[in-house]
């Protein structure tokens, strides 16, 4: 298996564990990430507020860049997904020609060959969970992971066709993969509040009190997302969170491939857990992976 | 499966409480049917609104398992199929309720009235003349005349539920945008000026709205078509346009986001220095460098003429 690798700029610089996380996991698993040349920032949902039809031309650019390799492309975030996914069907759906002119002006063109996917959907459809299972070296027993999918895996559907976006399984079947026990959490689809931390904050803190809170109360050890922006957010601002709604309790949040490289043999410190504002190193030891 | 249950959230005025309703399914029906059903049959009591029958009144939303639905086009077949024999039903999210399923839409008439959702005509219309627009120009506002408020986007819209104060329904900024771009319409400000006033930056992206509608409505892109018009009118005083202009520009700079200036970019040196301990907690765990500067990527000129070239296509 081959992907064109789009790291996102969350990959590139504050989430560095995730980017280190899935390329390591990535090889033991014998799959080939390319990263892709010259890739830009998916416009991470803000860009479209200034030029919608620059945030179009833009993503189209990358998408033309992975039609080059001949690979289909792969992020390891849910907003980068869901922005070149919604770039593809806008120019699948009428806007190529119009696009095509502008990408002219570097040369460029898309033609609409390669498919954009999630690192999560690829491990579920494209390799296969009986798959990754006969790959699994310590299994995650007694560990109890909530599984957080938040906004832009799901959302819209029209876009983000993968599963029923009201009753979401993928996680759930990763996690028993992986050999440890998935809980539900009553605000698995919700909104973490990320992109509106500036001008929302009140309101994104209570966002993010309340899903470490209601995973807290489903006696999770850890939560589990396939966004690094979601696990930045429920990360970096626990404290706040807390605070908004009065609440104890720590709660680690663990990217994607963090959880899989564990169950794959990997030490916390591999899977950079060192670097999460709350502490995550005792889902390791759990594990048994120091 | 040959009961269906219907377990419902009711409201007698003064007290909530389930009430558990079972009905002998039937092949090709819809979610209102079971409530008819119902209230034929069991418990003429249970109150819920529905007139068209045909998902254009938009007067049969309700809840089922967390989601908001037309009761009269969705098939219950296909969230019996999602969900098993039992299903939830409560009243709209977000809205105050009355009794059992119905809610008031009374206060939301009056805060969508803040945003002037009637077309105000530019001068040179008259009676004589009348107030004609091209079929390019419909088109424009085509999706947004579907709405029929329904109410669907506002009753899991993530924003709203945290707060109303500050922040309106969903469908208020789809009006609001509509007689925006209406090429009819001579008073863009009055219908954006109360939008931006009330939370036009503070929408979360949650896709919930554009999820929901069961018209193809979304919400969410035209709250990101009033920011752009906002943008336009060169109204950026507030952090959430000088957040959206910092990755735009970070984008035709080097085609990367640049996390050290971001938060200085929209909030200014003063606020951002209020969150100096949040930094000090990203620099202890390695997850801020200060002296990371993305380098421009690759192929940074052909970024540049492609944004370039879609500023000069639009002007
Ligand atoms: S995208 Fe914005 S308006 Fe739509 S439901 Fe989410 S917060 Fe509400
Ligand atoms: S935008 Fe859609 S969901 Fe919202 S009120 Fe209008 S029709 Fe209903
Ligand atoms: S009864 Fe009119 S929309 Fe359902």
């Amino acid at each position: 298996m081959r992907y064109a690798f789009f790291p996102g700029c969350v990959l590139d610089g504050a989430a560095a564990e995730a980017r280190e996380a899935t390329v390591r996991v990535a090889r033991a698993l014998d799959i080939e990430l390319v990263e892709l040349p010259g890739w830009t920032c998916c416009g991470a949902s803000h860009a479209q507020d200034v030029d919608e039809l620059a945030a179009v031309a833009v993503n189209a650019r990358n998408l033309a860049l992975a039609e080059k390799l001949g690979l289909p492309l792969l992020t390891a975030c849910s907003t980068c997904t869901l922005m070149l996914r919604k770039a593809k069907a806008a120019l699948d759906g009428g806007l190529k020609d119009k696009v095509n002119g502008l990408l002219a002006s570097a040369g460029m063109a898309y033609a609409g060959t390669s498919d954009v996917t999630h690192l999560l959907w690829a491990l579920v459809r494209d390799y296969g969970l009986e798959r990754l299972k006969a790959k699994v070296t310590r299994p995650l027993t007694g560990l109890k992971v909530a599984g957080y999918y938040g906004c832009h895996l799901l959302r819209p559907p029209q876009v983000m066709d993968f599963e029923d976006h009201a009753r979401p399984r993928s996680l759930a079947a990763l996690i028993a993969a992986l050999g440890a026990e998935p809980v539900e959490m009553a605000s698995a689809r919700k909104c973490c509040g990320f992109h509106a931390v500036f001008p929302a904050e009140r309101d994104v803190f209570k966002m993010t009190g309340t899903i470490n809170a209601d995973a807290v109360a489903a006696g999770a050890d850890c939560i589990v997302t396939p966004c690094p922006l979601c696990q930045m957010q429920l990360d970096m601002r626990q404290p706040e969170g807390r605070e908004a709604i009065g609440t104890a309790g720590d709660m680690p949040i663990l990217h994607l491939a963090q959880l899989v490289g564990l169950a794959l043999g990997m030490t916390g410190s591999e899977m950079g857990l060192g670097r999460h504002v709350t502490a995550a190193f005792h889902v390791a030891a759990k594990a048994g992976g120091r | 499966m040959e009961q269906v249950v219907y377990r419902i959230r009711r409201f007698d005025g003064e007290k909530e409480f389930w009430q558990e309703y079972s009905f002998a399914h039937e092949p090709n029906k819809t979610v209102l049917w079971g409530l008819l059903k119902i209230k034929e049959t069991a418990d003429p009591s249970l109150a819920f609104v529905a007139a068209c029958r045909s998902a254009v009144c938009g007067a049969c939303a309700v809840r089922v398992n967390g989601e908001a639905v037309l009761a009269c086009e969705t098939p219950l077949d296909a969230l019996l199929g999602r969900f098993g024999a039992t299903l939830v039903l409560e009243p709209l999210g977000n809205f105050p309720v009355i009794r059992d399923l119905v809610v008031d839409w009374e206060p939301k008439a009056v805060r969508l009235a803040e945003a002037k959702p009637w077309l105000m005509p530019r001068d040179e219309f008259s009676a004589e003349a009348g107030c004609r627009q091209t079929q390019a120009e419909f088109k424009k506002i085509n999706a947004q005349t579907n709405c029929i408020l329904c109410g669907s986007c506002a009753s899991e819209c993530n924003k709203l539920s945290t707060g109303d104060d500050d922040f309106y329904e969903p469908f208020v900024y789809t009006k609001a945008g509509k007689f925006v771009a209406d090429s009819r319409d001579g008073a863009a400000a009055e219908h954006l000026r109360p939008v931006l006033a009330r939370g036009l930056w503070k929408c979360v992206h949650c896709q919930e709205c554009v999820t929901k509608c069961p018209k193809r409505v979304a919400p969410a892109e035209d709250i990101a078509a009033l920011r752009r018009e906002s943008i336009r009118q060169g109204l950026t005083d507030n952090p959430g346009a000088r957040h959206a202009l910092a990755f735009a520009g970070d984008i035709t700079n080097s085609g990367r986001l640049n996390e050290t200036t971001m938060a200085v970019k929209t909030d200014g040196l003063l606020k951002s220095a209020t969150r100096l301990p949040f930094a000090l907690r990203l620099l202890r765990r390695g997850k801020l460098n200060p002296f990371h500067f993305p380098a421009p990527v690759e192929g940074i000129d052909g970024v540049r003429a492609i944004v370039k070239a879609a500023k000069e296509a639009k002007e």
